[in-house]
């Protein structure tokens, strides 16, 4: 695991973060992407703002660049050329060639991106960087007469954006203001002030459940569900916001009949029938993003659930009343 | 075909196709896309015959003469299984050469024989000898061109590329060798759209009576009298020829019937007899005979941009009338127009000259039909027929006819949807155009707003008002060559002349809108050349191309009585200057702008040795050209220098007169021509080594610059003014996953119009994914039926040449992957 500074006040004062990051331009946090033309992730024409940092810890997590809240360091082997030219700039010395490529002790690694501007060949990457409200904002606003025509706006995505929950107001604060239609997509691990102060400006939430059996939630992703469930039930009902929950059907991890009838009786007994469910199969585009994190895919001998199988469990959800689609 | 598409399949988001390809329609669609190709040459042999015939006599009698020896005496036939008659060329999916000068040289022919054509030697033989009438006499139409040429000024430009292609030799022009596409004599450099409804509701036979009226009433006590009665005459003599051809199917489907065992087939043969008797002379009564009316008169205007007219609307009364009738219901319906469709898939041609077929690679054609839209009171016009065109196009998923939906704010979404629908079986086609951009053009440029509300695509996306208007001599000018050439001081380094104004060296300029200014002028320079180029064309072909068939069916024929070409249309684009490669000097521009004037990071000096080694030797340099802002992006740094280079254009277009009054005009579509642009245009500022291509369309990003997804794109191109341009071309490729659902399909909608609603003129989509086009380079015979979108036209990627396939391939793909 990475041991790189634990905060995100320790980065921008390790010089890690982008200028942005200016404190008279508002409240800044910690963001991997915004993907424009996102079509995937709510109603309309979107761009979806993933946010760094998750508490949980899920084993077949598809964006395992997220987890961390810091910049990470991604390497694409196949494009080094053992040039060196990393190993001179490295503010840590984190670097050293091995049988003809470089290669980064991630201890050591800060995240500093020295290495990323010396490399020729583009091997080198920072996945993650400081942004402010004003910044991002701005940029999706860019998009603003596509989401009019639409009905979309701007989701936020992760990582998970309640693990960030000040940033995650701010930016949605602006969006309102604006006019935009905002989503939040979570996995409800968090305190309930955070969800109650973030959601009066959430038009949709996507609601990821990852299991409902609370141990093997803890083995799989390090906590239990309870303030999970706990939270969908209090977003529904006292909170009144509209849900989306989406089941990503994870072959051998939570894929039984068992957990997906729990799944659906939850939803239709907890919460409503009102609340659709989106079943999202596994993929395995996540496998060579743990490869550049030098860092194990536990899932890599997982293969995509089937059609066949998927259709089965859809089946579960619509036998209990509720409106249920492959994909998102 | 690939993972989302099995999603749909199990979320049921696609309805059981209501309508299903018919046996009869499975064994037509079998015969449109054969190995190889027959080259027949009955029509040069029976033109020239004519022409030898009628020597000396004036113009326009020998075409009419010509057109009705060809029509009396060509080769007829009736396939199994088809409702709508009349076979193109002498065999099916023949290519019939034709009849407007000589052959293609022995090499060149060569060339055509070994990409798929064939050809017997006696017919070989026999189309050498044609070309006696043509060689060394000098009366060709690139003959009459090249001899006002002068060596100091034309001659230099014409030979210097900028506008493609560049010629060889004064007598050859663009090259010799060409084919037709149909029954009629072509409708030289013009893009138009005729006036189909004279001939559906009113009959040829009304042509002909009021030409008649007009000859009676003629009094030659005015200048002009004596062409206006050669003209009415002409009219007279084709159009009668046109009757008679239409007769002979008659007869031939009865002696047909006389001979059929099947009983259904015979009532068919018996059908069509009944129907070829009937029309084009006389109204259509039923939504057949209009169909085989409208397929007629087609014929006879077919050229390679031959417009099927806003075809949902004229078509529609005679829908409407059998289905309340009882005589048909819409699968019927879908069915013949999906046959309509075949017929024009019979209408194959290639260009003369390599270069020339490179330029319209994959045996380009324009036949546009146009649905939807606004009518004449500005009520939406979409009809039932606008979506059995498309259901038609879902039937039988042939790349041509292509289809053009012209949208505005009241455009139903089902139609929206549907049109996406046929974009997603990937055949490239519908394009999508702004009613609003066309409409505010041609409103812009005089017309009534009634008209402009009427308006067709008349060849790859030109607008034309339905018998009113005319496109001509629209070159392809290579900007490019003109930004090199300004960093030389007017000097070309490719034919090593000095073409231009010496504006200064480059080195030598302070500051960057002093160099800005200075292409201005040398672009100036070279459009007064490529307008007078143009004028030129324009006289000749008036002569050359004189028509009386497409003259009559355009407003006021009779009456003025004189060939269309001899005269201004009531609405006159008059010639078109059209930019290609302008974002690659737009992306230049920002790159010398940033890089050299204002961070001064690179020297002029060093800037000009990489551009001549080919950035050999100059990598790191060539880097920070490459990745300096590009057009593509939603920039305003680039974007508001390409809209300031299309704003000159047009404006500096509109200060040249053209020979029909009034100035020019401007579009921008490269068809394919930014391949060979390409191959002449050294290596750019924009990072582009030398022969690359060149950016496709004129609103599209060069390959692969664009990295911020559609909406960046999109933007980026409604920051250009494109109103005063009659058409613009702007590709975008999406791969299948980004319009896998019905959703999906209402976010592309979402896309189109948002960029209607700020400017954008046209769109199109190639739904293709790369893999499949790798492929396919590799095992072409696996992949014959492969359809890409390449310009105004869809194409057979496997037809495509290797720098276009690769182009194609290198487009950006939209690819968008959920979280």
């Amino acid at each position: 695991m990475n041991r790189s500074p634990t905060s995100l006040v320790d980065a921008v004062g390790a010089g890690a973060a982008a200028p942005a990051a200016r404190a008279d331009r508002g409240v800044a946090g910690s963001i991997f992407n915004i993907q424009r033309y996102s079509i995937h992730d709510g109603p309309g024409i979107r761009t979806t703002v993933f946010f760094k940092k998750c508490r949980l810890r899920c084993l077949w997590c598809q964006n395992p660049e997220s987890q961390q809240e810091l910049p990470e360091l991604f390497f694409n082997a196949e494009k080094c050329i053992g040039c060196g030219r990393c190993e001179k700039v490295c503010p840590e010395g984190a670097i050293t060639l091995r049988d003809g490529r470089s290669w980064t002790d991630r201890a050591r690694c800060t995240g500093a991106g020295a290495c990323v501007e010396a490399c020729p060949q583009g091997a080198r990457s920072l996945m993650g960087r400081v942004a402010s409200v004003d910044d991002i904002f701005q940029e999706v606003s860019e998009d603003a007469i596509f989401y009019q025509e639409s009905g979309g706006g701007v989701t936020l995505s992760g990582g998970d954006p309640l693990a960030q929950p000040e940033f995650a107001l701010a930016i949605l604060k602006r969006c309102k203001e604006a006019g935009y239609h905002t989503t939040l997509d979570t996995c409800g691990f968090a305190a309930w002030h955070a969800v109650e102060m973030i959601m009066p400006y959430v038009d949709l939430v996507l609601y990821d459940f990852k299991h409902m059996d609370p141990d093997k939630h803890k083995q799989y992703t390090g906590f239990s569900n309870e303030p999970i469930l706990r939270n969908a039930k209090g977003i529904h009902h006292e909170l009144k916001v509209p849900m989306r929950a989406r089941y990503a059907v994870i072959p051998g991890y939570n894929d039984g009949e068992e957990n997906a009838a729990a799944l659906a009786d939850f939803i239709a007994n907890e919460l409503d029938r009102s609340v659709p469910v989106d079943l999202l199969p596994f993929h395995k585009y996540g496998g060579a993003k743990y490869q550049r994190l030098d860092r194990v895919d536990e899932l890599a001998e997982t293969s995509p659930p089937s059609e066949a199988a998927l259709a089965a469990l859809r089946d579960i959800f619509l036998s209990r009343g509720l409106t249920a689609k492959i994909g998102g | 075909m690939n993972e989302m598409s099995a999603i749909d399949r199990l979320n049921d988001n696609e309805p059981a196709a209501p309508l299903q390809v018919t046996p009869r329609l499975q064994r037509l669609m079998a015969k449109v896309n054969p190995k190889s190709y027959p080259i027949c040459i009955e029509k040069a042999r029976l033109v020239i015959e004519s022409y030898r015939a009628h020597a000396g006599l004036p113009q326009i009698t020998r075409k009419a003469l010509a057109i009705a020896h060809f029509l009396d005496n060509r080769t007829i036939f009736i396939e199994d299984d088809e409702l709508i008659v009349g076979n193109i060329a002498s065999k099916p999916c023949g290519l019939e050469v034709g009849p407007h000068g000589p052959t293609w040289p022995e090499e060149d022919f060569k060339s055509l024989l070994q990409s798929g054509y064939e050809i017997s030697p006696e017919d070989e033989a026999e189309l050498r000898a044609l070309d006696s009438y043509w060689l060394g006499k000098g009366r060709t139409f690139y003959e009459r061109m090249g001899r006002v040429y002068d060596d100091e000024r034309i001659w230099p430009f014409i030979q210097s590329g900028i506008m493609l292609p560049p010629w060889a030799k004064k007598d050859e022009g663009r090259g010799h060798g060409i084919t037709d596409f149909g029954w009629g004599l072509t409708l030289g450099y013009s893009l138009i759209v005729v006036d189909f409804e004279k001939v559906l509701r009113h009959g040829t036979k009304a042509i002909i009576a009021a030409a008649e009226a007009e000859l009676r009433k003629l009094r030659f006590l005015e200048p002009g009298g004596l062409e206006k009665a050669e003209f009415l005459q002409a009219v007279i003599i084709a159009h009668q020829a046109l009757i008679r051809i239409a007769n002979r199917f008659a007869k031939l489907a009865l002696d047909m019937a006389g001979r059929e065992q099947d009983p259904a087939r015979r009532a068919e043969l018996e059908e069509i007899a009944a129907i070829c008797a009937h029309v084009p002379e006389h109204p259509a009564r039923t939504f057949r005979e209009a169909l085989q009316s409208f397929w007629f008169t087609w014929l006879m205007i077919a050229s390679g941009t031959a417009a099927g007219g806003r075809f949902d609307q004229f078509m529609y009364p005679y829908y409407k009338a059998d289905l309340e009738a009882g005589r048909i219901n819409p699968a019927q319906a879908a069915e013949l127009l999906a046959m309509l469709r075949l017929k024009v898939m019979h209408s194959n041609g290639v260009a003369g000259g390599k270069t020339q077929r490179d330029k319209w690679s994959g045996m380009a054609k324009w036949h546009n039909w146009i649905i939807g839209g606004v009518s004449r009171d500005g009520k939406d016009a979409t009809n039932d027929l606008s979506y059995l065109i498309l259901d038609a196009a879902k039937l039988c998923p042939t790349p041509h006819h292509t289809i053009t939906l012209r949208v505005h704010d009241g455009t139903p979404q089902d139609l929206m949807i549907k049109a996406l629908e046929v974009v997603k079986l990937g055949i490239g086609l519908p394009a999508f155009v702004s009613d609003q951009s066309y409409i505010d053009y041609f409103t812009g440029e005089g017309a009534s707003l009634e008209d402009a509300r009427d308006y067709a695509i008349g060849g790859c996306l030109d607008g034309q008002l339905p018998g009113k208007s005319r496109t001509n001599a629209m070159g392809m000018f290579v900007v490019p060559l003109v930004f090199l050439m300004t960093m030389n001081n007017g000097f070309d380094v490719r034919t090593q002349k000095q073409l231009g104004p010496k504006t200064g060296a480059f080195e030598d300029f302070a500051t960057f809108e002093d160099f800005f200014a200075a292409f201005k002028t040398q672009l100036r320079h070279f459009m007064e050349l490529a307008a007078e180029e143009h004028n030129i064309l324009l006289q000749a072909q008036a002569d050359f191309f004189a028509d009386p068939i497409h003259s009559s069916l355009m407003e006021g024929a009779i009456e003025v009585g004189r060939d269309a070409l001899s005269r201004a249309m009531p609405f006159e684009n008059g010639a078109i200057l059209n930019p290609v490669g302008m974002i690659n000097v737009a992306d230049s521009m920002a790159a010398v702008k940033k890089l050299v004037f204002e961070e001064k990071k690179v020297s002029k000096t060093a800037l000009k040795q990489a551009l001549a080694a080919n950035w050999s030797g100059f990598e790191d340099l060539q880097k920070l050209f490459y990745d300096a802002p590009k057009y593509g992006n939603g920039e305003v740094y680039v974007d508001g220098i390409a809209n300031a280079l299309y704003t000159f254009w047009s404006d500096t277009a509109r200060t040249f007169t053209s020979i029909y009054g009034g100035t020019m005009k401007v579009a921008g579509i490269s068809i394919t021509s930014y391949g060979p642009a390409g191959s002449l245009t050294g290596a750019t500022p924009d990072g582009r080594f030398a022969g690359e291509n060149l950016a496709d369309g004129s609103m599209s990003a060069e390959q692969g610059r664009d990295l911020k997804g559609p909406t960046a794109l999109i933007r980026s191109a409604m920051t250009i003014d494109q109103r005063g341009f009659q058409a613009t071309l702007f590709n975008m490729k999406f791969h299948p996953t980004a319009m896998s659902s019905k959703d999906d399909l209402g976010k592309v909608a979402a896309l189109i119009r948002t960029y209607f609603r700020h400017g954008g003129k046209h769109v199109q989509f190639n739904v293709v994914n790369r893999d499949m086009l790798l492929d396919a380079q590799k095992n072409p015979e696996r992949h014959r039926n492969l359809i890409v979108r390449v310009a105004g036209y869809s194409a057979y990627f496997i037809q495509l040449n290797a720098k276009i396939q690769a182009d194609i391939i290198g487009r950006t793909e939209q690819h968008f992957a959920g979280a």
